[in-house]
């Protein structure tokens, strides 16, 4: 007998109680997304993503050995599918190296208005997709080191190391766009 | 002003994750309170840390579960089927081709297209044949034909997986 209420869930759903799926989508929804978001660096493709994500985890529900948690499988199948996303529209994605970042000197009076979400999606953009991945998930504070290994398809010790040093790179980029007052706030 | 070496930078970083030991964390709080740049390291390291926790969760349209119901019977998903456009490009293809090439049969061009191969004048250095090999004779009618029945199959396959496929799927979906 199992206490995780995701798998009385997915018993159900096994069952045949499909409506039920949408608890799961509720629950794991904005996690799922932002996981998106932050490898595609777009809200509708983002969006089309995880929505894909969970239609797939759905048919793919019987093959899902229970032996990770639910949430780890959905985000490994997030992940991947925000990846062949990627892939397919890469040519839509405008190059970082060609991304001029801007910096308004008007606003040096109104920093107190910055919106950091605005300047921390930029510092994001300048890591690769693999990193903003993995960072996304140490930060989202759900996930273990070997679940984000397991997620990313990475080892652990790979994805110690290259959250360790996206970490680093974040704060680096976060400077770069930002002067100390502002990272103070 | 001192820049920090990527060691102590590491170190600074799993200082503020609490995994440094006793003598390695003393070792960095007291590096801490002489060198400046450490110091700012550290504050910036942790408003990084806050900014990103408070900043990273984004919240998806109100109708994103909604979407998700609706459209669980669509599968395979839009992503990795197979393009109706490229399907439809690819059939348009398949079929110039094996429209030139019937033109060309029925004009005759591969009429004196016949010949035979023979095995035996081919040298095969590491094999020491006795006995006569056979002569296959090659019918380049024949060969074009066969090209363009294979493409016709092609054809229905692609006419399948890229039209009446996404068209049923559709209509079904339409029906629910």
């Amino acid at each position: 007998m199992t206490n995780d209420p995701d798998q009385v869930i997915i018993d159900q759903l096994l069952a045949g109680d499909r409506e039920v799926y949408a608890v799961l989508v509720n629950k794991y929804k904005r996690y799922a997304f932002t996981i998106a978001q932050k490898i595609l660096q777009n809200k509708p493709d983002a969006e089309e993503a995880a929505q894909d994500a969970f239609i797939k985890a759905y048919h793919h529900l019987a093959g899902f050995n229970r032996e990770s948690k639910f949430s780890t499988w959905l985000y490994r199948i997030v992940f991947n599918t925000a990846i062949s996303y990627r892939r397919k529209n890469r040519h839509q994605f405008q190059s970082i190296e060609n991304t001029v970042i801007e910096y308004d000197q008007d606003a040096d009076g109104v920093l107190e208005k910055i919106d950091k979400k605005k300047y921390l999606n930029q510092a994001l953009m300048k890591l690769s997709e693999a990193d903003r991945a993995a960072l996304t998930l140490f930060y989202l504070d759900e996930f273990s080191l070997e679940e984000i290994a397991e997620i990313t398809g990475m080892q652990a010790n790979t994805a110690k190391v290259r959250i360790h040093r996206a970490r680093q790179r974040l704060a680096d980029e976060l400077k770069n766009i930002l002067n100390k007052e502002a990272l103070t706030l | 002003m001192k820049k920090i070496s990527q060691e102590l930078d590491n170190e600074l970083l799993l200082y503020l994750d609490g995994e440094l030991d006793s003598h390695a964390k003393e070792r960095i709080e007291r590096a801490l309170q002489h060198n400046e740049a450490l110091r700012q390291r550290l504050v910036q390291l942790q408003a990084v840390e806050t900014t990103v926790k408070t900043h990273l969760l984004e919240a998806p349209s109100k109708n994103f579960t909604q979407m998700v119901m609706q459209k669980l019977d669509q599968y395979p998903s839009q992503a990795t089927s197979f393009s109706m456009l490229n399907g439809i490009l690819l059939l348009i293809g398949v079929l110039l081709l094996s429209g030139i090439a019937t033109i060309l049969v029925s004009s005759g061009v591969f009429d004196q297209a016949t010949g035979t191969l023979d095995l035996n004048t081919i040298q095969f250095p590491s094999l020491n044949f006795k006995q006569n090999l056979p002569s296959i004779p090659i019918d380049g009618k024949l060969i074009i034909n066969v090209t363009i029945l294979l493409n016709l199959g092609l054809c229905w396959l692609v006419f399948d997986r890229a039209v009446l496929k996404p068209l049923f799927r559709r209509r079904m979906q339409m029906g629910h």
